[in-house]
């Protein structure tokens, strides 16, 4: 039991580490989408830069979540296969394009048709995503994928086209962009552009204030649409609640008063405690109402060997990581050897012999 | 198509696809560390250009390997979800850890990629070794689980439950030794075959200089020295099968009847429909002799199981034959070529007919490498897990398998049309000026510019 809400934890703590990496790699496509006007070149080359030394690893989190809750709670894998089949498919073909497509993009040199429609690709791909993996979080949330025994009752598209979870897909993609948008005053900084900094200052707080407000529509909604979750919030979660709320202040403060590095810490503890309010308004449920964590969880032994190797894994991860984010997100990433060297300073109207 | 087959449709072609991603993401990273250790030791800069180019093509591949690496584990939830149901608290644990040797070398392939302006010479060669050790642990718990569902092990049914769970006793099945070296043989195979048989085309074009030779030289070595190697672990896993999974083993050799000394058929085609396989040479006892080293030794047939569990021999039979005669022909390929080397004073063979030859050998590995695969999952049906979960029970109930199938194929399709446009392309560019130091003097795309080798 104990074991079970240990791997949990460490699942919603992937799930976090996936939000805010994995999630900013879509607002970065979801800026690439938006990006219009004179600056719209150097906007996407910022993304660009920024997305690709990390993108791979960020991605990597959402492959821990799936394998840990196939090995943990094989069941939960099961029945949200069967029942949210659709927005799977259509999020799994959206990570396939995206991914895909940026590596075309990013090495298409000077294949300018190939780099001009993998780039919509990717940026459409980018939208896309976030909102069905939105959708399908609060189709768990609302308690209405319905379970018998171990078959699941209800039909495909049960519980994620309701209205609320149209406003979760929402806020998830908006979510994503706030990260980005946050992310990339940071990096537009290092690079002492002024105007992008200024750009993303804005997108970021209106993005922010968008998330915002679809989380208080979110809130509205629920009582009636998922009446587990609303209750187990103000049960055990009201105070995380109340913590999302004021971090999301700070991260506005901090963008208004042009604190970058300050609003990347705050943005980022804010997904946390958001996501980490959901999940303590689920307890004890995986998938409310029928599936909960105690009866879907492996035996004990399979979830301490997974405990076992998170751990050691985690030895080797967590010092690569940090070597990883250093060198590329560092305090100052400007290139060791002088020159031309940023990876997106290839000129793409450069003629073919 | 019924929606099973269409699900075995979909997962096949994903796996088909997907394995050439995965093959060269164990070989190349080690070509990558022999290439720049080369370089640096030697302060050759053929060895350094050969490193960039390799690395440009290998971040395109290792990206399309990860997103359709992606498909994979999701698809074990959507079109299998009872299989997902069944395996997940016995096999999942090296899923799990292949997703941390995973993310080991997502992390420092983008140090490896991105990084060779930002960490020194030495410091970025050092991190190309993660990569290729991650490459080939990912390649070992992925294998071990596909072997666990070969033989499965480590848990108890009782009364229909599944009990007595462990975890390490499953990974470490009986098949896994056999399977996972022979994959992880096959990928050095593979990525040594195919990187020759680019060198050899531009040989053969008439770039004769010492950046495509070293190319050619270096790729050569890792396959020559490993196809004996492999063939030698494709005996041992015949063998293997013929006492772990006799219906396989009949199968793959076209055995329809358990009997004392039975022949050797190769080639030919295995039809379910008479019991006979035709058109084959046939080596009398020869399956027997190679099983036991005894002529007259008993082989179980496919007859030896009711006709329900029975696969259809004729794909396992003629991939099998197919997997056997690549590798044969790598192997005379590999062994010609540095016989020629050797009694030639150590030149570079240019004979033109051994270069188309080892031309062939590199598809021809990668269709042994398919092939293989064919065999390994087409024998097991119609189980998904060996003598516990039919296939047919493991699918999903949702509808519409047909549209998600040409969906997924249509997707692949177009990637790998644009991967094949963008690595010509990348093969044609003209090579970077070539003098040492290359480091400080380039740093990736621009210096690709100056005008180099047409």
């Amino acid at each position: 039991m104990t074991l079970a809400y240990a791997v949990l934890a460490l699942l919603w703590l992937a799930l976090i580490a996936y939000a805010t990496l994995g999630g900013a790699d879509f607002g970065g496509g979801v800026w690439d989408f938006l990006a219009f006007g004179p600056q719209a070149e150097r906007q996407r080359r910022l993304v660009g830069q920024a997305m690709g030394p990390v993108w791979e690893a960020n991605h990597v989190w959402l492959i821990f979540l799936i394998v840990g809750l196939f090995t943990a709670f094989p069941i939960v894998f099961s029945i949200l296969s069967i029942a949210l089949y659709i927005p799977f498919l259509i999020a799994l073909i959206g990570i396939v394009l995206r991914g895909a497509a940026f590596a075309f993009r990013a090495h298409a040199a000077h294949a300018v048709a190939i780099s001009k429609v993998w780039g919509r690709v990717f940026s459409t791909a980018s939208v896309v995503t976030p909102f069905m993996l939105g959708t399908a979080a609060a189709a768990v949330a609302s308690g209405q994928i319905r379970v018998q025994g171990s078959q699941v009752k209800t039909d495909l598209l049960t519980g994620w086209t309701t209205p609320f979870a149209l406003v979760i897909g929402a806020m998830a993609l908006s979510l994503c962009a706030t990260l980005a948008a946050v992310y990339l005053t940071v990096e537009a900084e290092a690079l002492k552009d002024t105007q992008l900094v200024e750009a993303f200052r804005l997108r970021a707080m209106i993005a922010g204030a968008v998330t915002a407000v679809l989380g208080a529509l979110g809130l509205i909604l629920s009582p009636s649409q998922a009446p587990l979750l609303w209750q187990g919030m103000l049960k055990h979660a009201i105070p995380v609640v109340l913590a999302t709320m004021l971090v999301g202040l700070c991260t506005a403060a901090s963008l208004f008063l042009r604190r970058y590095r300050l609003a990347r810490i705050s943005i980022v503890i804010d997904t946390g405690f958001l996501l980490g309010a959901w999940g303590l308004s689920q307890l004890p449920y995986l998938v409310p109402p029928d599936i909960t964590v105690y009866n879907a969880a492996s035996p004990p032994i399979t979830l301490l060997a997974f405990l076992i190797s998170t751990a050691v894994g985690m030895v080797i991860l967590l010092p690569s990581l940090w070597l990883l984010f250093r060198v590329f997100k560092g305090r100052n990433p400007v290139p060791r050897v002088q020159g031309q060297s940023s990876i997106n300073s290839q000129n793409v109207s450069a003629p073919r012999r | 198509m019924s929606d099973l087959l269409a699900a075995r449709a979909q997962m096949g072609t994903s796996l088909a696809f997907h394995i050439i991603f995965s093959a060269l993401g164990v070989g190349l990273p080690l070509l990558l560390c022999i290439a720049e250790g080369l370089a640096l030791w030697r302060k050759d800069p053929d060895w350094m250009a050969l490193t960039r180019r390799w690395t440009k093509g290998f971040a395109i591949l290792f990206a399309v390997g990860a997103v359709s690496g992606t498909v994979i584990s999701f698809e074990l939830g959507l079109l299998w979800p009872t299989y997902i149901k069944y395996s997940g608290s016995i096999i999942g644990l090296p899923f799990a850890l292949e997703g941390f040797a995973f993310f080991t070398e997502a992390i420092f392939l983008g140090l490896y990629l991105y990084g060779w302006n930002r960490l020194s010479p030495r410091a970025h060669w050092l991190c190309s070794f993660p990569i290729w050790i991650s490459g080939l642990a990912s390649a070992w718990f992925i294998v071990s689980a596909n072997s666990w569902m070969n033989t499965p092990a480590g848990f108890q049914i009782v009364h229909g439950k599944i009990t007595g769970i462990n975890p390490f006793q499953a990974i470490l099945n009986p098949s896994t030794p056999y399977q996972t070296t022979h994959m992880i043989l096959a990928c050095y195979v593979a990525t040594g075959f195919s990187v020759a048989a680019i060198y050899a085309t531009a040989i053969l074009r008439g770039k004769r200089d010492g950046y495509h030779r070293k190319g050619l030289m270096l790729a050569m070595a890792m396959g020559a020295i490993v196809i004996p190697l492999q063939i030698i672990s494709g005996d041992a896993n015949a063998r293997f099968l013929a006492s772990a999974q006799p219906v396989k083993f009949a199968a793959l050799e076209g055995i329809f009847h358990t009997q004392a000394g039975p022949p050797l058929s190769i080639g030919g085609l295995a039809d379910p429909k008479t019991g006979k396989v035709y058109y084959a040479i046939e080596i009398p006892h020869g399956a027997s002799l190679l099983v036991n080293g005894d002529l007259n030794s008993v082989i179980k047939g496919l007859d030896s199981v009711p006709p329900g569990d029975r696969p259809n021999p004729l794909p396992v039979h003629s991939s099998f034959d197919g997997m056997v005669a690549s590798a044969f022909f790598a192997l005379f390929i590999g062994l010609v070529f540095w016989l020629l080397y050797f009694s030639h004073k150590r030149v570079v063979p240019e004979n033109r007919l051994l270069l188309r030859g080892v031309v062939l050998a590199g598809p021809l590995s990668f269709l042994a490498i398919e092939l293989g695969w064919m065999v390994t999952e087409l024998g097991r049906q119609p189980w998904v897990i060996y003598a516990m979960l039919r296939t047919k029970d493991a699918v999903t109930p949702a509808p519409g398998l047909n549209i998600t199938f040409f969906i997924f194929v249509g997707i692949y399709i177009i990637l790998s049309i644009t991967l094949v446009v963008l690595l010509l392309r990348l093969a044609r560019q003209p090579l970077p000026k070539l003098e040492w130091p290359v480091f400080e003097a380039s740093s990736g795309e621009e210096s690709e510019e100056e005008v180099g080798i047409r």
